[in-house]
């Protein structure tokens, strides 16, 4: 589907280059409206919201600040790292968020997963229901995260 | 034939409204020549109208501490506007306190040159140059940190304070198709003056590490300025405690060596963080300074080491290792370098043993 100027210049935003080295949508070919789309009917079946998807990473990310790099055990089954390095990134959305450049690294030890991903992550998941393009290192699906999360 | 009549018509309305609008903002956008004062009248420039105060300075080698390189997102490039510049953006809203708001502070990058313009900025910022460097080493200090040696080509010599920083300034590559700016520390003395060293730790995305490790080669040319920071000791104590963890160290190795170079007679205790033995590195360096120095202890701390690291030293939290040395900051001043969550936590950690805030010194970037 075609999508109007304004997506088109966040999708510009998401490339190789402009804010990270890698860009934000990985080898997706998809235009940003379908990822968008997809995601939120995914999300939809799943029967829980973006908010809560994010709200859950939050949970986690802020127990991880405690033991800055030093994995930590979260309610017996998750292992969580947090690690952060100088600076900021800003959104590609153009919201006028900047969020530091932290990482979560996330284990569920039940499930033996690993999945990771940044404070922006959270942000544009919870602000713009964009979980990055496919084959993005920070991109998890939402079924991945509604399994991987315990949600 | 009506429609390529139609087709030619709208072709001509859109190639006339393009001119238009080429000419209008030639003539609308065009601010000729306009003057920046600086620090009332000690130094006037006339620069080109239209380009951000940041990048005219630098065109006019006054080089404002950044560390995006004019991109809004380090919050570093502020300056003191007295007049002549535009209502705030927002964009710099995030990076200013309403007391830096109130004194007319802005982020230089966003400034735009459309009239005359008085500002006000701190004398050292006059010493800040711009280099040609050439690589002369790369090594590998632990699986993401790597040691860059430069030697400064031009000019040749470089004068900086122990514990100051660098910005290095990256080409295009791969898909990057534009220069980035970055901010690293030096972690070689001062008095070895025709090189540095630079130590950078690999972030995962990062558009000027990714760089640094996978594109940098010996030999290569590199544009930096400096030296930039107030992250340098001072000298009203004679008892430090250094805290760093990863690529921090760089710094604080500098300092420690300098103190060290220096003769000085001071207390120095320097705790690492790190999570198992494969993240420490320079650890002969500190043990043979240690055993030359006695007022000088080095305490590596690993958080989780491994069966095989064979680990006999501290364990745990950095944080929690210095409270066993350190029971009192009375007197003493502290210098961290590390993530902003590792500062973050030594900062807590030392104010609970009577450091003094303002005593407590870090680089906020």
């Amino acid at each position: 589907m075609k999508q109007n100027p304004k997506l088109q210049t966040i999708q510009e935003n998401m490339a190789p280059g402009a804010y990270t080295a890698h860009g934000f949508l990985g080898d997706d070919t998809r235009n940003l409206l379908d990822i968008l789309k997809q995601d939120q009917f995914d999300i939809n079946k799943l029967g829980t919201t973006h908010e809560e998807v994010a709200r859950r990473m939050r949970y986690f990310t802020e127990i991880g600040i405690t033991s800055p790099d030093v994995p930590i055990v979260v309610d017996d089954i998750y292992e969580v790292t947090v690690d952060d390095h100088r600076g900021y990134i800003p959104c590609p959305f153009a919201d006028n968020v900047k969020e530091i450049k932290r990482n979560t690294k996330l284990t569920n030890l039940t499930l033996g997963k690993t999945i990771y991903w940044s404070d922006l992550t959270i942000h544009m998941i919870e602000k713009h229901g964009f979980y990055e393009g496919k084959g993005s290192f920070f991109r998890n699906d939402p079924d991945t995260l509604y399994m991987l999360l315990g949600l | 034939m009506e429609v390529l009549i139609t087709v030619l018509s709208v072709t001509a309305i859109a190639t006339l409204l393009a001119t238009l609008i080429v000419i209008a903002d030639k003539f609308l956008n065009n601010y000729g020549k306009c003057t920046i004062d600086i620090n009332e009248g000690n130094k006037k420039l006339e620069v080109e109208g239209g380009q951000s105060l940041l990048s005219s300075l630098a065109a006019n080698k006054i080089f404002i501490p950044s560390a995006c390189g004019g991109k809004a997102t380090c919050g570093l490039c502020k300056v003191k506007v007295i007049e002549g510049a535009g209502p705030l953006l927002p964009t710099e809203e995030p990076y200013l306190s309403d007391q830096e708001r109130n004194d007319g502070v802005r982020l230089s990058c966003q400034v735009k040159i459309k009239k005359n313009i008085n500002i006000q900025i701190p004398e050292e910022y006059f010493n800040i140059k711009q280099f040609s460097a050439s690589v002369v080493s790369i090594t590998d200090m632990t699986h993401d940190i790597k040691e860059f040696r430069f030697k400064m080509d031009d000019p040749d010599t470089i004068d900086f304070k122990a514990g100051q920083y660098m910005q290095i300034e990256t080409k295009p590559y791969a898909k990057i198709k534009e220069k980035a700016i970055r901010a690293y520390s030096i972690s070689s003395l001062p008095s070895d003056n025709g090189f540095i060293d630079l130590i950078v730790r690999k972030v995962p995305g990062g558009i000027c590490t990714t760089y640094m490790h996978d594109y940098l080669k010996v030999g290569d040319q590199v544009s930096m300025t400096g030296p930039q920071g107030e992250f340098y000791r001072r000298d009203d104590s004679d008892s430090y405690v250094f805290m760093a963890g990863g690529s921090g160290l760089a710094p604080i190795k500098s300092i420690i060596m300098d103190i060290i170079e220096k003769g000085l007679d001071r207390e120095m205790f320097f705790f690492f963080g790190a999570v198992t033995k494969s993240d420490l590195y320079y650890v002969d360096i500190f043990k043979e300074l240690e055993k030359k120095y006695p007022k000088f202890k080095y305490i590596p701390a690993l958080s989780k080491p491994l069966p095989e690291d064979h680990w006999e030293g501290e364990t745990g939290l950095v944080t929690d290792v210095m409270l066993k040395y350190v029971k009192s900051g009375e007197g003493k001043h502290a210098y961290l370098c590390g993530s902003p969550g590792m500062i973050g936590a030594c900062i807590k950690a030392l104010t609970g043993v009577n450091f003094q805030v303002e005593k407590i010194y870090y680089d906020k970037f």
